[in-house]
């Protein structure tokens, strides 16, 4: 049964009038106090100097502020909008060789020097447990400010305009015959970052992220039977303007139609097909398949009791096959929009662009200071991240890109020769194994493609490979008018786990004799 | 941690503040936590550190109209402001259909999920004892990585209408995963416990090594569908999709596993084993939880599947409401059992002609939610039983199995004794059938 629904002249009314009597004031100078400049600069140079007193080698320390709104509908309703801020320290101590870490949510010079004693205390507590000397990579000492450029910041947006957007675009998925629930969510978070070493270096970054998604649903409620299609993993660095410029209610009514198709799809004949993958699928493939397997502390060992390891070894880099020769990858903290561009690391090391897979070949690794002179390396990638003032930064990845082909290839050059093939869009359910050898991707709409041709959607299929045959049998790879950015908002690595914002941008590849499972047989 | 009258001091400051904007109903919490960490890698201490916070959350309504807003910093100055942007944003929001008031008096028992050795973290106790594991490690000439985990937290919340509730609780956990240094064996096991004082830590890394050691060189099996035992932390790998699964309010939409033709739902059916009993316990004495659900109604039993029948789903307050019904006193944890005396793993292993031992699984992903078919890999420990002995470790499979289907009774041959695996408690099953789809390579 459907629930009451909020007429949408109710609610431009009400919002409206409301509007004028109590409008909501700006981000800046409504909610809780910040620690100012000064105050989160004495703080960081009393923990530091503390830091040192009590015999740490080395110590940086990150005084971040995080502000987060959300807002949730479903159908024509509000079912909730949220403001949260949070801002607090935390403090990184190397003594004799062993890390220490402490934080908190008191930002002012006393608590600064207590968290500098319970850090030293933990690391020093933590002595017989070290077996092997710690080197870090040399890096630069810099002093600079840097904001990734938004044309519009979500956090001076009117609420009400952000609901009515999520609204009048639930309205339109729901306006397909057919659909008949819309769950939409959007989520701004603005990072605001101060960072300070032992060594000099002070670094001020914002950050602003912009997360739409949403998700259609169709049910036949007489046969217990539904389908889903989200559309989700489009965040980006970027502001309010992404919004505004991207043409949501398209992609609405188009996930509204898939959705009612899909759920009237015939299921997929298991087997071997050959596959295009879109980029708003191939970004995921990418992620778990190149991304987690070019970490280098995986390769370490340093996973193993959670995220797991690599099947790439420590000195396989200039070694192993990993793709067909058309396949290049890189590691890129530079690019626009990017969830994982920053100016500098939570370690100080400048962003950078690089390749992990060159002409097919696994070239490099994910590095920070800690890893690179463990492969013997200079200088850090620059991929160490915390999640959180109150989390201890460690080895995360960077946007992980593959790279269009030279010429423009189409979409139609990808699907020729394709006698039995599928199309996969969209995020399905993904699984790979704690070494990223084999793995399974879904697809929220999955095509056929029968003699170059695209056809109608087929249910319940997933396609399954192992990394390194995978991406040898990638044979076709789309141009750069085909390359497209997408994002995963909430990548788990770590213990206590942690989650990463990061990108894969990508044109559509053409994988060939890929096998292909019916995920509906059992009940 | 903060005290209760501390706790309740902060939470009565913010209410009186939201009422003072205009707000109608609210209610506000306080969260204080602490969490503390040691993690090592390649038998060598990795990152360890300890994180403090408090958090503050007020929930407000004007109108029917819902804000909420949370902040970090319980200065009097700061609450006010917390409490103002709350009452801001609900005065430019729509009218929240799904308004409940607000809890009035209630009165909890007290929380028996909480210890102070979990808390207050003996640094250099916590020390001897992963020396000690790695010992265990470095004897067998294999490599330790593992994770040490502490957390404490103090919640005061108050309601407008006038609950008043403070409770706390810790959770201290050990995990470990041993390989050989030919990469070629791999084995994991983990403990945890609300008392920091009841962790085996040796045993934790003793049972990981022994795993690791009787891994070695595993040899592939072709995938199919093969008889199988899984271990206690390999059923909880898989049970939280069910648990997950049991909303009313997805089911009676008709989107859900739990959801039958015709606009009904599976309440009643027998979907699984005449065995199985799944429920929820606040006071169970090995994993206690919290005496209220997270919007505060009094926790009791509440009983899930009963039977192998599916005897409750689950009734937040406000689809309760709208389906003029009692709200459910939880879920807080659950607790899978059988009516039937325990087998023991061994004497499951003894009455198994042909199949497979599994550990853990990994990266499981809910495939389809009508059948709550899911997909996954076996991870560090996965043996081939014949004629009632472990013959040989074999290659980690995917598999993609329905946890209905698994837990139907035609599937069902033995249930264990329940385990702590928090949030749940679990036992060892023995299955007729589970379905590999593939072979995977890692180890």
């Amino acid at each position: 049964m459907r629930l009451p629904l909020v007429s949408r002249r109710e609610f431009i009314a009400t919002s409206s009038t409301l509007a004028a009597a109590a409008c909501l004031p700006s981000w800046a100078e409504a909610l809780q106090s910040a620690p100012t400049d000064k105050a989160r600069v004495e703080a960081a140079e009393a923990a530091l100097a503390h830091a040192a007193t009590l015999g740490a080698s080395y110590a940086d320390i990150r005084v971040n502020r995080y502000r987060r709104e959300s807002i949730a509908t479903r159908e024509q309703q509000v079912q909730n909008v949220q403001r949260s801020t949070s801002y607090g320290m935390g403090l990184r101590v190397l003594v004799n060789g062993v890390w220490g870490f402490a934080a908190t949510n008191r930002v002012e010079p006393g608590a600064a020097r207590s968290i500098a004693e319970q850090a030293v205390a933990i690391a020093r507590a933590n002595a017989t447990l070290a077996t092997r000397k710690l080197t870090l990579a040399d890096a630069d000492r810099v002093t600079t400010t840097w904001n990734n450029p938004i044309k519009r910041d979500p956090f001076d947006v009117p609420l009400e305009t952000k609901i009515a957007f999520l609204l009048k675009l639930n309205e339109t998925a729901m306006a397909v015959k057919g659909v008949s629930f819309v769950n939409s969510q959007i989520l701004f978070v603005d990072e605001q970052k101060y960072f300070a070493s032992s060594e000099g270096s002070r670094i001020t970054q914002r950050l602003v992220r912009t997360y739409p998604q949403f998700s259609v649903t169709a049910a036949d409620r007489a046969a217990g039977d539904f389908a889903t299609r989200p559309v989700v993993d489009r965040a980006q660095l970027v502001g309010y303007e992404y919004v505004e410029d991207y043409p949501w209610l398209l992609d609405a009514e188009k996930a509204g139609n898939e959705v009612v198709e899909k759920l009237k799809a015939k299921p997929v004949v298991p087997g071997r097909y050959d596959i295009v993958v879109d980029p708003s699928q191939l970004f995921l493939a990418i992620h778990e398949s190149v991304g987690h397997s070019t970490e280098l502390d995986r390769a370490l060992g340093w996973e193993a009791n959670s995220a797991g390891t690599s099947f790439i070894k420590p000195n396989d880099a200039g070694k192993l096959r990993f793709g067909n020769t058309i396949v290049n990858l890189v590691g890129d903290r530079t690019q626009p929009g990017g969830l994982a561009t920053v100016a500098y690391d939570d370690e100080g090391v400048q962003a950078e662009r690089w390749h992990l897979v060159k002409d097919g070949t696994f070239v490099d690794w994910q590095t920070t200071r800690e890893l690179a002179p463990l492969v013997g390396h200079k200088r850090s990638h620059g991929c160490l991240h915390c999640d959180d003032w109150a989390s201890v930064p460690f080895p995360r990845m960077p946007n992980v890109s593959l790279e269009p082909a030279a010429t423009e290839v189409t979409l139609d050059d990808l699907f020729s020769g394709i006698k039995r093939g599928l199309f996969v869009e969209g995020r399905g359910v993904s699984s790979i194994d704690q070494q990223r050898y084999n793995f399974q991707f879904g697809g929220g709409v999955i095509r056929e493609i029968t003699n170059g041709k695209l056809g109608g959607i087929v249910k319940d299929a997933a396609y399954q490979s192992r990394t390194p045959d995978f991406w040898t049998s990638c044979d076709g790879i789309g141009g750069k008018a085909l390359y497209k950015l997408w994002g995963t908002s909430a990548d788990g690595k770590g213990q206590p786990g942690q989650t990463n914002a990061v990108s894969h941008g990508c044109p559509p590849a053409r994988f060939r004799n890929v096998t292909v499972i019916n995920t509906g047989v059992q009940s | 941690m903060m005290a209760r009258d501390e706790a309740l001091a902060i939470c009565e400051t913010l209410l009186g503040h939201v009422k003072s904007a205009g707000a109608e109903d609210a209610i506000v919490d306080v969260q204080n936590t602490q969490e503390t960490h040691a993690r090592f890698a390649d038998n060598h201490i990795t990152t360890s550190g300890r994180a403090d916070n408090v958090t503050v959350t007020a929930t407000v309504w004007v109108g029917q109209r819902r804000g909420a807003a949370t902040g970090n910093d319980t200065a009097p100055a700061t609450l006010k402001q917390l409490a103002d942007e709350a009452v801001q944003i609900a005065r430019v929001s729509p009218v929240h259909r799904e308004y409940v008031p607000t809890l009035g008096a209630v009165t909890y028992p007290a929380e028996r999920s909480f210890a102070a050795a979990t808390e207050n973290v003996d640094l250099d106790a916590r020390a001897k004892a992963l020396a000690a594991a790695l010992d265990v490690c470095r004897r067998e000439k294999v490599t330790g990585a593992g994770f040490h985990n502490a957390n404490a937290s103090a919640t005061a919340t108050a309601t407008a209408n006038g609950n008043r509730r403070y409770f706390r609780s810790s959770e201290g956990s050990l995990s470990v995963t041993a390989r050989t240094p030919d990469g070629t064996g791999s084995g994991h096991y983990a403990g945890d416990h609300f008392d920091l004082g009841r962790l085996d830590v040796e045993k934790i890394a003793r049972e990981a090594v022994k795993k690791a050691l009787a891994s070695r060189n595993p040899q592939p099996i072709e995938p199919g569908v093969y008889p199988v035992i899984l271990e206690s932390q390999a059923v909880a790998d898989l049970m939280s999709f069910l648990t997950d699964a049991l909303d009313a309010r997805t089911a009676e939409e008709g989107r859900s596993a739990f959801s039958a033709k015709e606009g009904k739902t599976r309440v009643g059916e027998q979907l699984f084993d005449e065995r199985l009993n799944l429920y929820s316990d606040p006071m169970h004495a090995e994993m206690p939880a919290a005496p209220a659900t997270p919007e505060g109604v009094p926790a009791t039993r509440l009983s899930l599947v009963k039977g192998g029948r599916v005897e409750h789903l689950v009734y937040p307050r406000y689809w309760a409401q709208r389906q003029k019904r009692e709200p459910s006193p939880g879920p807080v944890n659950y607790i899978l059992e059988s009516s039937a005396p325990p087998v023991a793993l061994d004497k499951m292993i003894e009455g198994m002609d042909r199949g497979l031992l599994i550990t853990r699984f990994w990266y499981v992903r809910l495939v389809d939610g009508r059948s709550l078919m899911l997909t996954g890999l076996t991870r560090d420990g996965l043996w081939w039983i014949e004629k009632g002995r472990i013959q040989r470790p074999v290659r980690n499979l995917r598999f993609n199995q329905s946890v209905i289907a698994m837990l139907a009774k035609s599937n069902v041959e033995a249930v264990g004794a329940p385990e702590r695996r928090s949030p749940m408690m679990v036992p060892a099953l023995k299955l007729a059938s589970f379905t590999f789809t593939s072979t995977s390579d890692a180890i």
